[in-house]
């Protein structure tokens, strides 16, 4: 070993797990050859000394209690801020989740009732063409319409807004006519019309009009209405 | 190494209850913690209000920012050491006074006197440091690495003082351990260069000359 090495190694003689510590044998023994070396070897081993009295003085040295006192004050002001933060992020959160359920929930309410008013439209393209007027109506008789219910009013109320409704004829006997008897369609002259009642001023200009008579089972008409062009058509 | 790893299991036990609102691991934490985080502050500005400044703002950091600590990038130690070094310079700056300057001639003399005293001839065995503290000199040998520049400052500190081994220092300084070896070794020279300088004849004879 030579000088320079020396001086390579000999500040970390005593500092396990370095090259110094492990040539500590051939650095002190170049120390006992070297004058110059051993100064320097004992100067540093007078400077560790005065550095482990330091450290040893000063190992208690710590911050004084007050300030232990004020940072657990500010840990308590910090953590009660942030847990008011965290209350308030899971009550905008639980509103938010709360909303958003309601959402879904009147969602899939009103898809429910829909699939009727789809499902009558693909068999009756009428009854599709009102589907507002069905809404309105299921939601009156009930969720559990049945498709033929609905079209069946459907076409009930398409033949009261062509015809109007039947009148009692002057003669008539038997009120109760219309239940046990029949129905015949037949062309009325205009005069036929208004001697029995019937208006027929705004009636299409021509000389037939086309009625319904309720007869009896005995054959005698008991009521007439009138008939539309346009359902005739 | 073993032991290492244990203490920073220990501290993340204490962080993550710490986390969770628990002033009694706060309190743990610090009391582990802040005499490492004092004295480096001391040692480093020689200002024990500076110290306390700084290592309350220290804890300050990990109270108000925890997330900042990363166990990835390094032991919660190292993480403290370096907010108490970010905020060491910062004051620094502001306050370049902070910083005590030894370099009066008379302590100095005290401490070559005592670090070379001897026959007064170059070939006399040199003296120890055996009666350091009847001299006094503990406070003179701090005045002295108050002179170091910071980052030798901080490697003494850290290895000599506070008995880190390399790792741990390179950890806390945020460098390589190469470095932290290397500057070491020329922090100790300086150190004995200063103890050294007021007697010139002394320092002639270790040099050979």
């Amino acid at each position: 070993m030579n000088c320079f090495q020396f001086e390579e190694l000999f500040h970390d003689l005593d500092r396990p797990g370095t090259d110094g510590f492990a040539a500590r044998d051939s650095v002190l023994a170049h120390a006992e050859s070297c004058s110059r070396c051993a100064l320097l070897l004992t100067e540093a081993e007078s400077l560790d000394l005065a550095l482990s009295a330091l450290s040893a003085r000063e190992n208690g040295e710590q911050a004084s209690p007050r300030l232990e006192k004020l940072l657990r004050e500010e840990f308590r002001r910090g953590h009660a801020v942030s847990s008011r933060r965290r209350v308030r992020w899971q009550i905008a959160a639980l509103s938010t989740a709360a909303v958003m359920l309601l959402t879904l929930g009147l969602l899939l309410r009103h898809r429910s009732g829909t699939p009727t008013g789809v499902q009558s439209g693909s068999l009756n393209p009428s009854a599709a063409r009102n589907s507002g007027a069905n809404a309105t109506n299921a939601g009156s008789i009930g969720a559990d319409t049945s498709t033929s219910d609905v079209a069946l009013a459907e076409n009930q109320q398409a033949d009261s807004d062509s015809e109007t409704s039947f009148v009692p004829l002057p003669y008539a006997d038997d009120s109760m006519a219309g239940e046990g008897g029949a129905i015949v369609r037949v062309m009325h002259s205009r005069p036929a019309l208004a001697s029995l009642g019937l208006r027929v001023t705004d009636m299409a200009d021509t000389d037939r009009v086309p009625a319904d008579i309720i007869v009896s089972e005995d054959g005698a008409p008991q009521a007439i209405r009138l008939v539309s062009q346009s359902s005739l058509d | 190494m073993e032991m290492t790893q244990n203490t920073d299991l220990a501290d993340d036990r204490l962080l993550r209850r710490m986390l969770a609102g628990d002033e009694d691991a706060f309190a743990d934490l610090y009391r582990r913690k802040h005499p490492a985080i004092y004295r480096f502050a001391l040692h480093m500005s020689g200002n024990p209000a500076l110290a306390e400044d700084v290592t309350q703002e220290v804890f300050m950091a990990l109270i108000r920012e925890p997330g900042r600590f990363d166990p990835a990038r390094g032991s919660l130690g190292a993480f403290l050491f370096g907010i108490a070094r970010n905020h060491l310079r910062k004051r620094w700056e502001q306050e370049r006074r902070l910083v005590p300057i030894a370099q009066d001639s008379d302590e100095l003399d005290d401490f070559i006197a005592f670090a070379v005293s001897g026959n007064g001839h170059g070939n006399a065995p040199p003296s120890t440091f055996d009666d350091l503290d009847a001299l006094d000199t503990i406070g003179r040998v701090r005045r002295a690495i108050s002179t170091l520049p910071e980052n030798y400052r901080g490697v003494v500190v850290l290895c000599e003082l506070e008995e880190m081994s390399y790792e741990e220092a390179a950890e806390a300084l945020s460098c390589p351990v190469g470095t932290v070896r290397s500057r070491l070794h020329r922090a100790r020279t300086m150190l004995l260069d200063k103890l050294r300088e007021a007697h010139p004849v002394r320092r002639a004879w270790a040099r050979g000359k």
